[in-house]
């Protein structure tokens, strides 16, 4: 099996579009996934009984093949790139959601107290205080979700979008490795670019994980 | 223990950068970030807007999509064309829903596909059933000289064991052959539905696969299916010695390319440019041009165009 | 919508469906089998490499890391990719399941023997254990909870992931979501979610079942 390093070289433009439309899918997943996530995880926090509803609930969903939520999605908006969104945020939902929750549990309870001694009303609190010292770990659902999302874009390539993944499919219908190769290897630096670059936002907003000199 | 001003703003910052994309994916259900097409306004037909052409998710249908856009594009139609769509069932219902408005079809199965029991085996008459058949808001447009039709083929061995010649022939192995075809056929006139009802075959087992692409080509050379279902413009099947069963009676109806449009897209430009297309375009330069997308790896898009060139339908 | 569910109950539990070389008897007896297969064969690479690098703490950062990569492997890609170099076989199945489980294994591993307190295996090396004593008799017992974690998330994302399968002509219940997709049989394409999702959460429920039962001494 070779590379045609020809081809990558005439294709340099259609690569180069299908990476932008691959992000672009992957990032309004996990930006649509925080979005509903935060209200979700702050109910799942704070009301008991909801809690256990709503974590059993995503994890019955993450359990969903991705290529069946794509198509169960058809006849609700198409073969639109709005289907793969909404698929894709259905699991960067899920992965925030649980690490949301979790980030929001290990916040420690005199913590919270003190806030409200001080008179603190509760939204402020979530706002100020609960929320920064749970970055750390939703910071962490963040760069899973979005590694996670970049790799399962490339599943919407069968139902027409997929971004790099069309790469996959063009590549097997012609016996053809060189498209495939590129896509793996696109996907692959994606990912290890963002979450690169994750980890430097969250070094920027978390001062106080940092270690001491 | 607020976040200071510099943090939230990042925070902020952050949010809204990721914030444009997402908006932009949610405006109108874009695919990339080209510039979809938008559906034109009433009254009979206006290609103003540009129209979107899907195609279907086999090589053949990715040619004649590009060719379509080579020679619309030559006479002023704005087109973007979506490779890879998936089968007909998804294709018609995407037409349907507005999400593409142009497809390359096939007059028979395409007809089978809208009336299953349709009886019209002659081009004509397939052509007034299908302006008949056709769900409101969609129409074919005059069908084209090249053909591609679906075959069932059998290795050159195979033939010799069981003595296969015709479709008819396959009812004496009943039971113990194995087929393999695009998971679609299953359930379809012209597939196994339609070899049962006509000449009373019976697989022993259905391998779902893919339309005439690496996995029933594949299945075939080694041997895991018996019978293949794969189009004839396919030069694998000169190539292999593979034999393709004849059909005594007309399951399969002729195929030429006829192009399904909706009809709000449907202008006199589109049909000039597609007609004068249809006439110039053979099966063997249709054949010709597959092989040099599956074969050579040229792009579909390129190989289109430099037939459009060639034949001056473009300049 | 409503018909549809009824559509979907009729589809699972009537017998027709459920006998036959596409009955679901018979897809989901594959299914186990590509991602049982798998996962054991993940487990035989992926053990032996986290109880390595836990016991000797080399290479973290390849546990840690390990994971993301994992993650970020586009499974089409690599199925693909395979079948394009070996052709119709099993191999494109395997290797994308096994890619995708191995990393998984590893860390929760690693996490696992990082988490066994450095003075107990102190205390083990002062009586006179042997490095594959101290491994088998001290770290591996502690750090079981964990792998078996590790073991469990892996087979869960194994068997939601083997419908990969039917991407290249196999089995599994994949094959009533593609199916489905290309006969556009709406209820088919659920009927194969569905079960996988079933599939994949019983044997969660009874692997954790089993994980609390063996370690129901230890303290939480």
């Amino acid at each position: 099996m070779t590379i045609d390093w020809s081809w990558i070289g005439d294709h340099t433009d259609d690569l180069t579009t299908l990476t932008v439309s691959h992000l672009q899918a992957a990032l309004s997943a996990v930006f649509f996934g925080l979005l509903i996530s935060l209200p979700l995880a702050v109910v799942a926090h704070r009301v008991r009984p909801l809690r256990g509803f709503l974590l059993g609930l995503s994890n019955v969903l993450f359990t969903i093949p991705s290529i069946a939520i794509f198509v169960l999605l058809l006849p609700v908006s198409g073969l639109t790139r709005t289907t793969t969104v909404i698929g894709l945020t259905v699991y960067t939902l899920v992965v925030l959601l649980r690490n949301t929750v979790e980030g929001l549990d290990s916040v420690p309870v005199k913590t919270k107290e003190a806030a409200k001694a001080m008179g603190t009303r509760p939204f402020r609190t979530l706002l100020t205080v609960e929320l920064p010292l749970a970055l750390p770990v939703i910071m962490a659902g963040v760069r899973i979700a979005t590694v996670m999302s970049i790799s399962l874009v490339s599943v919407a390539t069968y139902i027409g979008d997929g971004g790099l993944g069309q790469l996959f499919t063009d590549g097997f219908q012609r016996d053809f490795p060189t498209p495939v190769i590129a896509g793996v290897v696109l996907t692959l630096l994606l990912a290890v670019v963002a979450d690169a670059l994750l980890v430097a936002v969250q070094y920027v907003l978390t001062p106080w994980t940092r270690r001491r000199a | 223990m607020a976040l200071p001003m510099n943090r939230r703003a990042l925070l902020g910052g952050l949010f809204a950068a990721a914030a444009v994309p997402a908006l932009a994916a949610c405006s109108g259900g874009i695919t990339s970030l080209d510039e979809g097409s938008g559906s034109s306004g009433g009254g009979s037909g206006s290609s103003a807007g540009g129209l979107t052409i899907g195609t279907a998710n086999f090589t053949e249908n990715q040619v004649l999509g590009y060719l379509y856009a080579a020679v619309l594009d030559a006479a002023g139609v704005q087109t973007k064309v979506r490779p890879n769509l998936g089968s007909r069932e998804i294709l018609i219902p995407a037409m349907k829903s507005g999400d593409i408005d142009l497809l390359p079809e096939y007059q028979g199965a395409l007809l089978h596909y809208v009336a299953p029991k349709a009886t019209a085996t002659e081009e004509g008459e397939m052509q007034n059933a299908l302006t008949i058949a056709l769900p409101a808001g969609l129409q074919v447009l005059p069908y084209g000289m090249a053909e591609d039709s679906d075959a069932f083929v059998v290795t050159r061995e195979t033939a010799t064991k069981y003595g296969l010649t015709s479709l008819a022939d396959l009812k004496k192995q009943n039971g113990k052959l194995i087929i393999g075809a695009a998971a679609e056929v299953k359930t379809r006139e012209v597939g196994v539905v339609g070899l049962k009802e006509v000449y009373g075959v019976e697989f022993k087992e259905f391998k779902s696969l893919d339309s005439s692409g690496p996995l029933v080509k594949g299945a075939l050379k080694k041997g895991d299916v018996d019978v293949a279902n794969l189009f004839t413009t396919d030069t694998d099947i000169l190539d292999n010695g593979w034999v393709v069963l004849t059909d005594p009676e007309n399951l399969i109806p002729g195929q030429h390319i006829v192009p399904l449009i909706a009809d709000r897209k449907a202008d006199s430009t589109v049909r000039k440019a597609l007609a004068e297309l249809g006439n110039v375009l053979t099966t063997t330069d249709l054949t010709e041009l597959n092989r040099k997308v599956d074969k050579d790896k040229k792009d579909p898009e390129d190989v289109a165009n430099a037939y459009a060139k060639e034949k001056g339908l473009t300049k | 919508m409503y018909e549809l569910f009824k559509d979907l109950g009729s589809w699972l539990t009537s017998g027709d469906q459920w006998s036959g070389y596409d009955g679901i008897a018979h897809r989901l007896a594959e299914h186990l089998q590509y991602s049982l297969l798998a996962t054991l064969i993940a487990m035989a690479i992926g053990l032996p490499l986290g109880l390595l690098i836990g016991h000797t703490g080399r290479g973290a950062f390849v546990a840690i890391n390990l994971a993301s990569f994992g993650r970020a492997l586009p499974t089409v890609g690599l199925v693909v990719l395979v079948f394009l170099a070996s052709g119709l076989s099993m191999w494109p199945v395997y290797i994308a399941l096994v890619a995708l489980a191995v990393p998984s294994i590893v860390t929760n591993t690693y996490a696992g023997m990082t988490a066994v307190d450095p003075d107990v295996k102190d205390a083990a090396r002062g009586q006179g254990m042997r490095w594959h004593q101290v491994l088998f008799q001290v770290e591996l017992p502690l750090a079981l909870p964990l792998i078996m974690t590790g073991l469990r998330l892996a087979l869960i994302q194994v068997v939601a992931t083997a419908t990969i399968a039917a991407y290249v002509s196999f089995g599994g219940l994949g094959r009533y979501v593609f199916d489905g997709l290309a006969q556009r049989d709406l209820v088919q394409v659920m009927g194969g979610a569905v079960l996988v999702a079933v599939v994949a959460i019983a044997l969660d429920l009874a692997l954790s079942g089993v994980q609390r039962f063996l370690f129901r001494h230890r303290p939480a």
